[in-house]
């Protein structure tokens, strides 16, 4: 890349215009323009296009919660339960911002698996938006992270031995496993050590996220957003200005988002959590089902399909990592399923078999759930087995060349 | 796609919903003066409530969040939670803890009772499975022949409501009549059960009705900054091709 060393012409008075004198120095207003105010948007995005930008939304309003929460809990197992209890009875508004940071971590997840739907349906992770598809997966695996570490900070029993649970499955690594577990711990079991890392984790991880949605949002800028015809727009008129149209939308969009979530916090802000979660932490007593959050299960029902735990351990992994490579597994030229017709139908029934995989992980690992549980999780790397195999032999319909 | 979203969405929402209520509704659904949009508690109720707390669980068990002035955020003035205090000879900001100390309660029971607080949040079926918990007590051989072919364990008490029926708890609602209420309902054991299960409802969730009212007025405006964000969504598309 050859550097352009000519001195660019600046406004020289502060006094002038005080807004260009700042601009030629730090372009920060032209940057925010020009991704937020006239970027080019396709006008034919769906509300499927909605969800990044509720996502975005989500990830501030769990760290802006967060941060409270932080102001008044005790990371100590002695006096982390009942710090929580302090929140909800004795802090002004604890009540309120606790329960929206535990149902807007679950409306979280919904809001990115519909995302990652949407990616995956209108083959938004098709050249040139490999790397854009793989920063996301980044991300997803971040929340996961986040989620499971925010899980444990209450000290109730699920707390507890979901962590104790999901540590343990480090232990399968030859070798050296046991001992990065220990390490983890820092001690002989979850305890003390643990609780103290993981709200520090906890608490860093956030951030780490924001770093990383500020590389997917630069990916997504260099190529635009992908739209609902999959097709390479090159029209001037195809594009329409972020603001005020996009802008509009969103807000239109977070509106309605915040319905059904308004409606979980104030009138059913425990129902997707589990009622021994209320339990104070017993290591000796176990608790009769071991669940992890919801958003969870369908990756916690693919672990328990497979009967050898190191394998099981794998699979759950190459669950999530195999989307990494779904840009070389489906090479079909055409993007949107819209012109697919097979790939349509096998799309959704992907998303039914990832239904299905969460409520076996829900279900006791027994008798006719894990028959389920095991034809499903087939079915789950049976799809991207077979994406190869369509990118050569499915024939697409005819696509428009314009919008 | 729209029609095949919906469809998704539904079986989705049967699928967890059923999967949810499988969980939580093995127990008689109850009448509770909580539940819904505009659940509330009656004063009357929660005081009686309070009473078979008092004179019944708190032998043995804790509420250990719970102190007279909290229950100034049910209604109550603090003359009214004052004289109660005073009657159990405890200051307002003293919290319900049991007079028992947990070496007596190991020798009787074998383990030591959990704190009442939470419990109505702490057990799948909630409110209702206390309820069938505190009235699911039987003695009739016949029945427990049923229900543990194997018999009773020694010192357990039997139950319908308890995972596994054998509970360490003896009926503490064993007769009617247990406690006098102040307002000259007739205590019965379902009475009573229910009244303690309301009780403990609000221990468990004191919030529970400033959110509930709260609620309907954040639902409205979202309602109406919604209908608003769309109708300037429609005025100021109305000009781009194809909408």
């Amino acid at each position: 890349m050859i550097h352009d060393i000519t001195p660019i012409a600046v406004e020289p008075s502060i006094t002038a215009n005080p807004v260009k004198w700042f601009d030629d120095r730090l372009p920060l207003i032209s940057m925010v323009k020009n991704g937020l105010v006239v970027y080019p948007t396709p006008r034919n995005l769906n509300y499927m296009w909605n969800f990044g930008s509720l996502a975005g939304i989500a990830l501030v309003l769990q760290i802006l919660t967060g941060l409270f929460l932080a102001m008044h809990y005790k990371p100590d197992i002695n006096l982390a339960f009942d710090s929580v209890q302090h929140i909800m009875r004795d802090v002004n508004w604890g009540w309120l911002i606790r329960n929206m940071h535990m149902v807007g971590a679950s409306f979280f997840f919904i809001v990115v698996y519909i995302h990652m739907g949407r990616g995956l349906y209108f083959g938004s992770y098709k050249s040139p938006r490999e790397v854009l598809w793989g920063i996301g997966v980044v991300i997803f695996l971040l929340m996961m992270a986040t989620g499971f570490l925010g899980y444990v900070l209450p000290w109730g029993q699920m707390s507890y031995w979901g962590a104790t649970v999901i540590t343990n499955l480090l232990s399968v690594i030859p070798f050296i496993g046991p001992d990065i577990v220990v390490w983890l711990w820092g001690g002989y079991s979850v305890g003390d050590p643990t609780l103290n890392r993981f709200y520090t984790l906890h608490f860093l991880l956030p951030f780490v996220i924001v770093g990383i949605v500020m590389l997917h949002l630069w990916a997504l800028h260099q190529h635009k957003s992908n739209n609902p015809l999959g097709i390479d727009l090159k029209k001037e008129s195809d594009f329409i200005p972020f603001h005020p149209y996009y802008t509009i939308k969103d807000i239109f969009g977070l509106g309605i988002y915040l319905i059904p979530f308004t409606f979980m916090v104030f009138y059913a802000p425990e129902y997707l959590g589990h009622t021994d979660n209320n339990i104070p932490a017993d290591p000796l007593v176990t608790p009769a089902h071991i669940v992890p959050e919801w958003y969870f299960l369908p990756f916690y029902a693919i672990l328990r399909a497979i009967p050898i735990k190191e394998l099981g351990v794998v699979a759950m992994f190459g669950s999530i990592l195999i989307l990494f490579v779904l840009p070389w597994l489906d090479k079909h030229p055409v993007r949107s399923a819209r012109f697919r017709p097979i790939y349509k139908w096998l799309f959704w029934a992907f998303i039914l078999n990832f239904v299905l995989l969460g409520w076996c992980g829900k279900m006791p690992p027994e008798g006719i759930y894990v028959v389920i549980s095991r034809l499903s999780t087939a079915f789950y790397f049976g799809f991207f087995a077979v994406l190869p195999l369509l990118a050569k032999y499915e024939k697409a319909k005819p696509i428009p060349t314009s919008i | 796609m729209y029609r095949t979203l919906l469809a998704v969405t539904l079986a989705t929402w049967s699928l967890v919903s059923g999967s949810f209520a499988a969980e939580s509704g093995t127990y008689a659904p109850q009448k509770w003066s909580f539940n819904g949009l505009h659940g509330s508690y009656e004063k009357n109720q929660l005081l009686r409530g309070y009473t078979v707390a008092t004179q019944v669980c708190l032998a043995c068990h804790s509420f250990k969040y719970i102190s007279h002035r909290d229950m100034m955020r049910a209604g109550f003035t603090e003359n009214e939670v004052a004289t109660l205090a005073k009657a159990l000879n405890m200051t307002l900001d003293q919290k319900l803890i049991t007079a028992q100390d947990d070496a007596t309660a190991r020798e009787t029971f074998g383990k030591i009772p959990p704190d009442l607080s939470l419990m109505n949040k702490a057990r799948g079926g909630l409110a209702d499975y206390t309820h069938a918990l505190l009235t699911g007590y039987s003695e009739d051989p016949e029945v427990i022949k049923h229900a543990l072919p194997a018999g009773l364990p020694e010192g357990a008490h039997f139950n319908k409501a308890f995972p596994g029926h054998a509970i360490a708890m003896p009926n503490p609602l064993a007769s009617d009549d247990l406690v006098t209420y102040h307002d000259g309902t007739k205590a019965t054991v379902d009475q009573m059960s229910r009244d303690v299960t309301t009780f403990m409802q609000w221990t468990a969730e004191p919030e529970r009705i400033e959110r509930q009212k709260l609620g309907l007025f954040v639902l409205m405006y979202l309602v109406i900054f919604s209908l608003l964000a769309y109708l300037s969504k429609r005025v100021i598309w109305k000009d781009v091709k194809g909408h």
